[in-house]
């Protein structure tokens, strides 16, 4: 009933998806829809970096300087103009909080894709495999697209049709329900408090948030974005106490850059479940 | 691969490999009780004799029966050759018709194709496309008439092999054909003072509804629509969604609405008038599941192409400046 919809809102929003939500008091209460499916995680891979982070012998204190060879993007040190010098947990906080992409792959240069997959493992997450940092899939973006040139030719659907980046085989990836099952690991242990602290400082509003406009309600979220790819994962926090881990991975059949409804859809989809979630852990009304 | 994979494949191997060996003796025993010599029959085998002699022998094992007296100067078919022959004879001729069959299937030669085209096509355009598809392949077009939305749960669940798409759609799963566009004007009533224009703004039409597709068949597209509406100035009194060309015609009619159209023969009472710098298109493609490429949907994509270029929809051209806002996360 209530995956039809979160189907019928994704339809609506001009989208499909795939959506799995879970209580993480009571992990027998979730919902799914297409929580199995294989889907492209891009800058969602951040958390996953994050938690291998946490759990290594690296000192967070530590201060690094990231040149100017470091990797680009719109937001955080990927988009100043200097060389930096900053310490690995704020490299950590801007990767979460503005999906800074200098941060998260000076992170992955650090550590290395093998640690995050070994971490994956331990955490019996085998369907989530990390294989390209920021760099590595908007390079191949740019390899596929050519000749035609970034950022016009990622709104053309026949070059979006070949863009490995696109493709769960060939980036990263990973299934919804494998995602909660991490948040729920970050929401248990103790070395990933700085992961939750940064999530729920996440500037974006337009996706997970938007589902939630309610002042007593918290959320902590990590997007990620890629041409017709609008992701969220999070936690959704009531004042009663309930928790819901919430992740939605969501392809929209517009190839604009811009488009608000599929933005929202990923908070009105997850906003569906947890109500689900709410009402079936409820004792039923008696009279 | 799973286990069970495994076992199956090489349970199949093993048959497929006896069903070939089977075939291969039976061919040597025809060879030999047409010649009945086995020099010869080797000769026309084109191997030698002794792995001939060999070959008849496994086949007599596997049957359990003698097909043929032999001494040092004649080979005779005995009772049992001569009407295991007949029906071997009729097997092998099977065998060829089955291997003759299949590579008309893998050359794309026989068969059906089941492709679906919108209903909005116009029937000069499926005329045209049948005789264009069978200009390029022999195998039989079964066409549908379906929306962009169902042929894409048809191409998913396979009970469609190739379809005639508009944008937008999910195209992260599908393969596509040349991208055509047809540019939109608007039909306005008669004595509307736009109607003797050369062409129209957009922004020209604030003040009036606008008539279009029902949402809920297209909600891209629709959103997409309006998107560019607003873009260009107009942001129209109402959205009247009407699924009928019929009634849409008649909200045109009535005075106070405008609706889109193609220009490709537009109905009686009305005028059809360009939008001046072309800011809203159809655009449509062929398209088919990736790992699903056949000469026959090349041939439908080929032939749509050719159709719908000749009625007047062109190649799509160059793409807008685009200025992705930092929640893109990716470009800078």
């Amino acid at each position: 009933m209530t995956a039809a919809r979160v189907r019928a809102a994704f339809a609506d929003a001009g989208v499909t998806g795939t959506l799995h939500a879970v209580d993480l008091d009571h992990p027998d209460r979730e919902l799914s829809v297409g929580a199995d499916d294989p889907v492209v995680l891009a800058s969602v891979f951040k958390i996953p970096l994050l938690v291998a982070l946490h759990h290594s012998d690296h000192d967070l204190t530590r201060r690094t300087t990231l040149d100017l060879d470091r990797s680009t993007g719109p937001t955080g040190i990927g988009g100043m103009l200097d060389p930096v010098t900053i310490s690995l947990r704020d490299l950590a906080y801007l990767a979460v909080t503005v999906s800074d992409n200098a941060a998260a792959d000076a992170l992955v240069d650090l550590i290395g894709l093998d640690a995050v997959n070994d971490t994956l493992d331990r955490l019996r997450l085998e369907r989530t495999r990390i294989v390209h940092r920021a760099r590595d899939f908007m390079r191949t973006m740019a390899e596929d697209a050519a000749p035609d040139a970034p950022p016009s030719a990622l709104t053309d659907p026949v070059v979006l049709s070949r863009l490995r980046a696109l493709d769960p085989d060939q980036t990263n990836r990973g299934t919804a329900r494998d995602l909660t099952t991490l948040l729920r690991h970050v929401w248990q242990h103790d070395d990933c408090a700085p992961i939750r602290r940064a999530m729920a400082l996440q500037v974006w509003p337009h996706r997970l948030a938007s589902g939630f406009p309610f002042d007593d309600v918290r959320v902590a979220g990590k997007t990620g974005t890629l041409p017709t790819v609008r992701n969220e994962i999070g936690v959704v926090e009531y004042p009663d106490g309930g928790r819901y881990a919430v992740a939605v991975f969501t392809r929209s059949a517009s190839t604009a850059f811009t488009v608000p409804r599929a933005d929202a859809v990923v908070g009105t989809a997850a906003r569906l479940a947890v109500e689900h979630l709410r009402l079936s852990g409820r004792p039923p009304r008696t009279r | 691969m799973s286990k069970s994979d495994i076992t199956t494949l090489a349970i199949s191997e093993r048959l497929s490999s006896q069903l070939v060996d089977l075939l291969r003796h039976l061919r040597h025993f025809l060879a030999v009780a047409e010649e009945l010599h086995f020099g010869r029959a080797a000769a026309r085998l084109h191997m030698s004799q002794p792995p001939l002699s060999q070959s008849i022998r496994r086949l007599e094992r596997e049957l359990g029966v003698r097909l043929f007296d032999r001494d040092a100067r004649h080979v005779a078919l005995t009772d049992a050759g001569r009407q295991i022959l007949t029906e071997a004879r009729g097997l092998l001729a099977g065998e060829d018709r089955v291997r003759a069959l299949a590579g008309r299937f893998r050359r794309g030669e026989a068969g059906s194709l089941r492709a679906g085209v919108p209903p909005d096509l116009g029937g000069r355009a499926v005329a045209a496309l049948l005789p264009a598809f069978r200009r390029r392949s022999p195998v039989e077009l079964k066409l549908r008439e379906i929306g962009t939305a169902e042929q894409l749960r048809a191409l998913a669940d396979r009970s469609l092999d190739v379809g005639v798409l508009r944008f937008p759609f999910d195209v992260s799963w599908l393969a596509l054909g040349p991208v055509l566009t047809s540019p939109l004007g608007v039909l306005l009533p008669q004595d509307h003072p736009l109607a003797t224009a050369p062409d129209v703004r957009l922004a020209d039409l604030n003040g009036l509804a606008l008539v279009l597709f029902p949402r809920a068949t297209a909600p891209a597209l629709h959103d997409e629509v309006l998107t560019t509406c607003a873009r260009h100035g107009y942001t129209p009194t109402e959205v009247h969604q009407a699924g009928n060309p019929e009634f849409a015609l008649g909200l045109v009619l009535a005075g106070g609405a405008v609706a889109l159209h193609d220009g490709v023969t537009p109905p009686p009472g009305v005028v059809w008038r360009p939008l001046r710098g072309t800011p809203l298109l159809w655009q449509t493609s062929a398209a088919w599941p990736r790992d699903r490429r056949t000469p026959a949907v090349t041939a439908f994509a080929d032939a749509v192409t050719e159709v719908l270029t000749a009625q007047g929809m062109r190649h799509a051209e160059g793409t807008l400046p685009r200025y992705p806002r930092p929640a893109a996360e990716y470009l800078s």
